[in-house]
Formats: C-alpha cells, sequence, structure tokens
C-alpha cells in the first residue's frame, strides 16, 4: 500500500506488511520528510520565541508520549506523570554533576532511572484497575514531590539543581537555536520509536490488554508484565522529557512538577486523540500554543485606547485562564475521539469529495 | 492617478519610518506576574505596585525623556508560560529588564537571564539569588543579572531569630527557648529552613523538628497538636497568608502558646481581617512602612496609587509597595545607564552597583536604602519588625523592632 501515491477509497491491505506501515502512502512519507526537513531549515527564519514554543513542545510531546502508551494504548492511567516528568529532570542533572556523566548520555540514563520509578510505582497496576489505580498513581505524584523537598543529595533540596548544557565534541547547545536541533532529533527519534514500538509485538499486546484483558489472557498476552512495562515505558518517555526540559534551562526547581503538570499531561493526549501517535503531537501542539495566542489576543486588545487599563487586562487574563478550561470541556464534550479523529474525518471528507460517502 | 498614489506611499513611508525613529526612543521592560495562579494572593497587590509604578514614570517623562514600554502578562506561576514570555520580549521587543514574580519562573530564568545580559528584578527572595559570582560553596547556581527589593528569606528569618532571642530575654524566660519552622515540603518555604535553623542554634535556641503544613489552607489541629507537644517556642511560618490563617485558628482551637513569626509574605492586614480575633502579637517583617505612615516618600507612592485607583482611596498592602522599591531601584539604574553609554541590559546591573545605601529619589522613608555590588547581592540587610493583632476588628500594627544583620561572607547565597 505504501507504493500508492494517494490513499485508496477503502482498505485494501492485503498483507501483513502492508498492515503494519508506518507510512500509509508515497505522499505521506514524503510529507513527513519534508516537514522534518523544513523543521531542519527553520531556525534560519524563526526568532527566539517560536523556537522556545518549538523546544517546549518537543519535550512536553516525548513525555505525553509516554502516557499516551500508558492510557491510550494500554488502557491503564496515570495521575502522577507531571512527577516522573520532574523525576526524570532531577535525575539527568544528578547523574552529570554527581558522577561527571555527558549530558548526552545522562539525558537517556535518566529515561532509564525513571522506567525503575514509573515501575515501581506501577507495580500496583499489575493488580488493580480503573480508579483504584487512578488513585495508587495519584499517590506517586504527591510522594515523589514531597521526596523533591527532602532528597537534598538528589534535588538539591530548596536551592535546586543545577544542569549543564548538552555538550558534544566541545561545542554546548546552549543557546536556543542550537538546543532546538537537539529538541527536534529528540522528538523525531522518540516519536518514530513510538510508532515502531505500536507496529511490534509488545505494542499489539498493549492493545490487545487495552480492549479485552480477558481475551487477551487467553491468547497468551501476560497481564502483569505488559501491565507493568507500559508503566516502565510511559516513565522512560517523561524522563527523557523531563531530562531535556532540565539542560534546556540549565536549572530544575521542584515547584513546577505538581499534580497541575500530569493533568495537564492528561489533557494533551485526550485532547489530542487517545490511542494515536500523531494525535499526541496535535494535542501537545494545541495546548502549548492555546495560552500563547489568547495571550496575543489579550495583547491586541492592550494596543486599543481603552485596552491598556489595569481593569481590562486584569479581566482578560482571568478571561484567558477560563478560556484554556474551557476550551478542555467543550472538546471534552463535542470532540472527545480527539483532534487526530478530526483530522481523519476531514481526510475522509475530502477523499469522498463531491460525495458524502 | 499613479503620481497621487505614488506620492501618497512615499509620504505614508515617511510617516511610518518618522514613527519608528520616535520608537527607538522607548526601551521595553517586561511584567510577569501572577493574578490568578497559585500566588495571586500576594501576586496581584504587588503586580499593581510595579504598574503603577510603570506607568507613573511614563507619565512624568520617563528614563529622562525615553519611555518605558510595558507588557503585564499574567502568567498564572506556569514556568512554560514564564519562558515563552521571556523569549518573546526578549527577540521581538529587545527587553532591557524585566519584573518578575516567583520562585518558579526566577529559576528557572537565571541561566538565560545570565546569557542574555538581562536584569530581572524578581518577588523571589531566595538567598541563593544573592550570590552573583557562586563564591559560597553553598550557591548552586550564580545569579549574576537577579536582583530583588528586600532582604532574603533567609535573612528576614535571621532578623526574626534574633528578635526572638531578646524577647526570649524580655521575658525572663529560662533555659534554651524551642524554635520550630513551619510550613510546606516545598522551595518557597523551604528555601530560608537550614540557614534560619542554623542561626537559632548559633543564638542558643532548641531548634525541634521543622513541622509541615500544606500551602493550601486546611485543618491544621494535628500540627498545633504536635507543636504544643514539643514545646515550641517559637514558630517560623514559611507558607502564605491562607495557611497562615488556618494554622492561626487551629492553634487556638488546640491551646497552644506559640509566638508565630512569619515570611514577608505571610503577614499583611488583610491576613489579620480575615484570621480575625485569633490573631495576637503576631510578628511579621516588613521592607516598607504601612500606607498609613507618615514618612515623606508616601506622598509619591500615593500619588503612583491613583494610577489605577483615581480616586487615591484604595489603601495598598505593604506588598504593592515594595513592587514599587523594586521598580524604582530598576529605574534609577536606568537613568545611570543611559547616562552612560545606553539603556542596554548589561548597563542597567552596571547601574545597580554605583551608589551605596541609595533610596530611590521621592521615596524617602519608604525604599530602604541599599547597597548592591559585583559580588555581593544582598541590596538590603535590614528588617522590620512589627507586631500585629486583631482588637475587634480594629488592625493594629506596630513596629517593635528593627534588626540590621552582618554581611557574613558565610551567608552569601545562603
Amino acid at each position: 500500500m505504501s507504493s500508492l501515491a494517494m490513499r485508496p477509497c477503502g482498505d485494501f491491505r492485503t498483507s501483513y506488511k502492508a498492515d503494519n506501515t508506518i507510512f500509509e502512502t508515497k505522499t505521506i512519507r514524503l510529507v513527513t520528510f519534508l516537514v522534518i526537513a523544513l523543521a531542519c531549515a527553520a531556525p534560519l527564519v524563526l526568532d527566539g520565541y517560536f523556537l522556545t514554543l518549538f523546544i517546549q513542545i518537543s519535550y512536553l510531546g516525548i513525555a505525553a508520549l509516554g502516557l499516551n502508551i500508558l492510557v491510550g494504548f494500554t488502557g491503564q492511567i496515570s495521575l502522577g506523570h507531571g512527577a516522573f516528568f520532574g523525576f526524570g529532570a532531577f535525575a539527568s542533572a544528578w547523574l552529570n554533576t554527581s558522577f561527571n556523566i555527558p549530558v548526552v548520555f545522562c539525558i537517556p540514563l535518566a529515561g532509564f532511572l525513571t522506567m525503575g520509578v514509573g515501575m515501581m510505582f506501577g507495580m500496583p497496576a499489575a493488580r488493580i484497575k480503573g480508579l483504584y489505580l487512578a488513585i495508587a498513581t495519584l499517590a506517586a505524584q504527591f510522594i515523589i514531590q514531597d521526596f523533591f523537598g527532602r532528597a537534598e543529595w538528589f534535588t538539591g533540596g530548596a536551592s535546586g539543581a543545577m544542569a549543564a548544557p548538552v555538550s558534544l565534541f566541545g561545542f554546548d547547545f546552549d543557546t536556543d537555536m542550537s538546543f532546538y536541533f537537539i529538541a527536534l532529533f529528540a522528538l523525531v527519534f522518540m516519536y518514530i520509536w513510538g510508532c515502531n514500538l505500536m507496529r511490534s509485538r509488545d505494542g499489539r499486546a498493549f492493545v490487545a490488554v487495552r480492549d479485552h484483558y480477558l481475551s487477551a489472557e487467553i491468547m497468551g498476552v501476560k497481564l502483569n508484565k505488559y501491565r507493568l512495562l507500559s508503566f516502565g515505558i510511559s516513565s522512560f518517555y517523561a524522563g527523557i522529557g523531563g531530562a531535556l526540559y532540565a539542560h534546556y534551562l540549565g536549572y530544575v526547581s521542584s515547584e513546577g512538577f505538581t499534580i497541575l503538570m500530569s493533568i495537564q499531561f492528561l489533557a494533551m493526549v485526550i485532547i489530542g486523540g487517545l490511542g494515536s501517535i500523531k494525535g499526541t503531537l496535535m494535542g501537545v501542539v494545541f495546548m502549548v500554543l492555546l495560552p500563547e495566542v489568547l495571550e496575543g489576543m489579550v495583547g491586541l486588545m492592550k494596543y486599543t485606547d481603552y485596552g491598556n487599563l489595569p481593569m481590562v487586562t486584569d479581566g482578560l487574563a482571568y478571561i484567558k485562564e477560563m478560556a484554556i478550561g474551557l476550551v478542555i470541556i467543550l472538546f471534552l464534550i463535542f470532540e472527545p475521539e480527539g483532534l487526530a479523529h478530526r483530522w481523519g474525518q476531514i481526510k475522509n471528507y475530502w477523499k469522498c469529495y463531491p460525495f458524502a460517502y | 492617478m499613479t503620481k497621487k498614489i505614488l506620492l501618497s506611499t512615499t509620504l505614508a513611508c515617511f510617516a511610518f519610518a518618522s514613527g519608528a525613529a520616535q520608537a527607538e526612543d522607548t526601551v521595553f521592560v517586561g511584567h510577569l506576574a501572577d493574578m490568578s495562579g497559585p500566588t495571586a494572593f500576594v501576586g496581584k497587590p504587588y503586580a499593581d505596585g510595579v504598574r503603577d509604578a510603570l506607568a507613573y514614570i511614563n507619565a512624568h517623562g520617563g528614563i529622562d525623556g525615553t519611555k518605558l514600554e510595558y507588557e503585564t502578562i499574567d502568567y498564572a506561576y506556569k514556568v512554560p508560560q514564564a519562558i515563552a514570555s521571556y523569549k518573546k520580549w526578549l527577540s521581538r521587543k529587545n527587553m532591557v529588564a524585566m519584573q518578575g514574580w516567583g520562585t518558579a519562573d526566577t529559576e528557572a530564568l537565571i541561566s538565560f537571564a545570565a546569557k542574555d545580559k538581562t536584569p530581572i528584578f524578581s518577588a523571589s527572595y531566595s538567598g541563593h539569588l544573592t550570590d552573583p559570582q557562586g563564591k559560597n560553596p553553598n550557591t548552586t547556581k550564580p545569579a549574576p543579572y537577579n536582583f530583588f527589593y528586600g532582604a532574603s528569606y533567609s535573612d528576614a528569618c535571621r532578623g526574626l531569630v534574633q528578635w526572638a532571642a531578646d524577647d526570649w530575654k524580655a521575658k525572663g524566660g529560662k533555659g534554651k527557648p524551642k524554635f520550630t519552622h513551619i510550613g510546606a515540603n516545598h522551595p518557597f518555604p523551604n528555601a530560608p529552613k537550614e540557614a534560619c535553623a542554623e542561626y537559632a542554634t548559633e543564638l542558643g535556641f532548641d531548634v525541634q523538628p521543622s513541622v509541615v503544613i500544606s500551602m493550601k489552607p486546611g485543618d491544621f489541629k494535628a500540627q498545633c497538636l504536635s507543636l504544643k507537644s514539643s514545646g515550641t517556642n517559637y514558630g517560623y511560618i514559611g507558607n502564605l497568608g491562607g495557611s497562615v490563617q488556618s494554622l492561626i485558628k487551629s492553634c487556638d482551637t488546640v491551646g497552644t502558646d506559640i509566638q508565630f513569626m512569619s515570611n514577608i509574605w505571610g503577614g499583611d492586614k488583610l491576613v489579620f481581617k480575615a484570621a480575625g480575633e485569633g490573631v495576637k502579637n503576631y510578628i511579621f517583617p516588613t521592607m516598607t512602612p504601612f500606607w498609613t505612615d507618615d514618612v515623606p516618600g508616601m506622598k509619591l507612592v500615593r500619588e503612583i496609587s491613583k494610577m489605577s485607583d483615581s480616586t487615591g482611596k484604595e489603601e495598598r498592602l505593604h506588598h504593592y509597595i515594595r513592587g514599587v522599591c523594586s521598580t524604582y531601584f530598576m529605574k534609577e539604574s536606568m537613568e545611570w545607564a543611559k547616562a552612560h553609554g545606553g539603556i542596554t541590559g548589561e548597563n542597567v546591573k552596571k547601574g545597580m552597583y554605583v551608589h551605596k545605601d541609595w533610596v530611590p529619589k521621592g521615596l524617602e522613608g519608604v525604599c530602604l536604602a541599599a547597597t548592591w555590588t559585583p559580588e555581593d547581592h544582598r541590596g538590603i540587610n535590614q528588617v522590620n519588625i512589627y507586631k500585629g493583632n486583631y482588637n475587634h476588628g480594629d488592625i493594629k500594627v506596630e513596629k517593635v523592632n528593627q534588626v540590621t544583620l552582618e554581611r557574613r561572607v558565610d551567608w552569601l547565597g545562603y
């Protein structure tokens, strides 16, 4: 099927290979490579502000994909993803400062450390489901957050931890432009890995566990193993995202990794589309850009004659916060399957155009 | 017709160019504020102070003729939004300085500010921001471009401990008084914990294990019982107003006999009003006098306040006045920068080091005399200590002491 340039109207996949392909058609493959090539050239035209937004999309996107693997593909739940993200950030900084391991190695190592922690907290997942599991992961959030406050050897306590910039062959990636390439590489790498994972035996086992755990077990899928593995992989992604965040800022303080961050990750995967890899990225882009776009609108209001009064701008600030909440609620009501589903519908519409079916 | 269009286009271009030339005589100052997030309780009055001061400066000639272009962004205490705003200001508006807010964003921006040479005037008073060169081994990260108006959390707590030691003697207390740190397990309340405990031990206190209460208001009777059973005499509260009120009420119910002392954000007239009868001899530090105090500089503060309250009747909290001081120190360093090579981030930073024991013009008696040096960013080492009482709705706040702390080398950045 990937030999076709356009998507045929109907599903004509006749082999496992065709069913397993990453890029469904030639055009999709071409567009993907084109987008990556354009992204590589982007710093030539974009300023620091856009680069920062992209870097944010990268590290949050990697962590959100982890959560989607857990929630969207395996049907588990986690309310502690923000804490795992923070753990990755501290772990990478700690490995670098305490053991002098180069940062490029610290980032994947931090992923593995976070994976260990995630699996430890994911252990109850082998036994409990649904709401009970949600509460167990919520506990993980609070335990880890408290740990950040107390473990001075690891996090620096109240002073926080310093994270050196990524350095390769003597070159420091400490500017927005240079770090952009690290972030882009990590994003593409982790997303391709995520796509491949979902095509593999383990990925399919995750989906089987989600769709019907009893059938999966009867088919020989080890439930405990895959539930735990899903927690591990999810935390690994969170750890990598957190480590990138740490080395971008150069400094980690535990203030940011609260329950709010965990909820924000959940919102990202719900808005993007549960169980969709491209949907995850869409959700992250949406959540990162929404406050900026709203802020831009507030900003435009300030240029009007009567708009720059504290009363008006303060009011708009509240409206901005409320609008974010409102958009999330509207999504849950009108687009429960997320942006990925909407994108599919748009494509279907054009595929059948001008006919409705 | 074509000529007409050509002429009008040329004219429009000139008009635009002259507009741009005019626009060159402005500098941009970013202003991050938390007006709707978890620290909005004190973030709002502080932000109002900064904003009114910026507006007032513009309305009265700017920085020797250069207008301040500024934008206030309510980032709701979210670090990613703070970073995005900072980057936007820097890359699009050539920001020369920023008025910041909390611990989370200030610390996230330390490295960027140092790299971009943009001074950040924050309302986070963490001790480690005072070490610009990383001289103290306890300093995790040198913060060369960070400034704040006020004593650091550690220094303010040291001042309170010093007051407590005198108070213990004055009351004729015998033996070692017991001191306990009370607050959430969070970087903001924890910031002065160790430094303060060390100094308390030095002054002869028996330091008890700290008591953890959440940052959010709640029922803290269990914690009050443990304070009671440990026999704490002096308790330092590191949290914000909401949980301070809950703690006072819970401890009154339990019946403790503790002299409470809070950090600078945990004590103001609104807190006492909300806590009601439970507030008895509550001790807190300030860096400015109060709205009703009769000092020469208050006249200017009242004028500044009129920028957002034309009636001039609204009583502002001391957090507001601190925002004004922070902005005015920045203003004067900008004036120096303008006279010495132009208003750039680097020159504004240099401008902060020019004076010794410096009070911005017109704010005499309001802002404390400050001294910043390239090696030491402890601008203020003076702590004014006040006592607050409710008195059946008549909130009475009186000054009980003024402590000037030594600039000890081992306290730098700690």
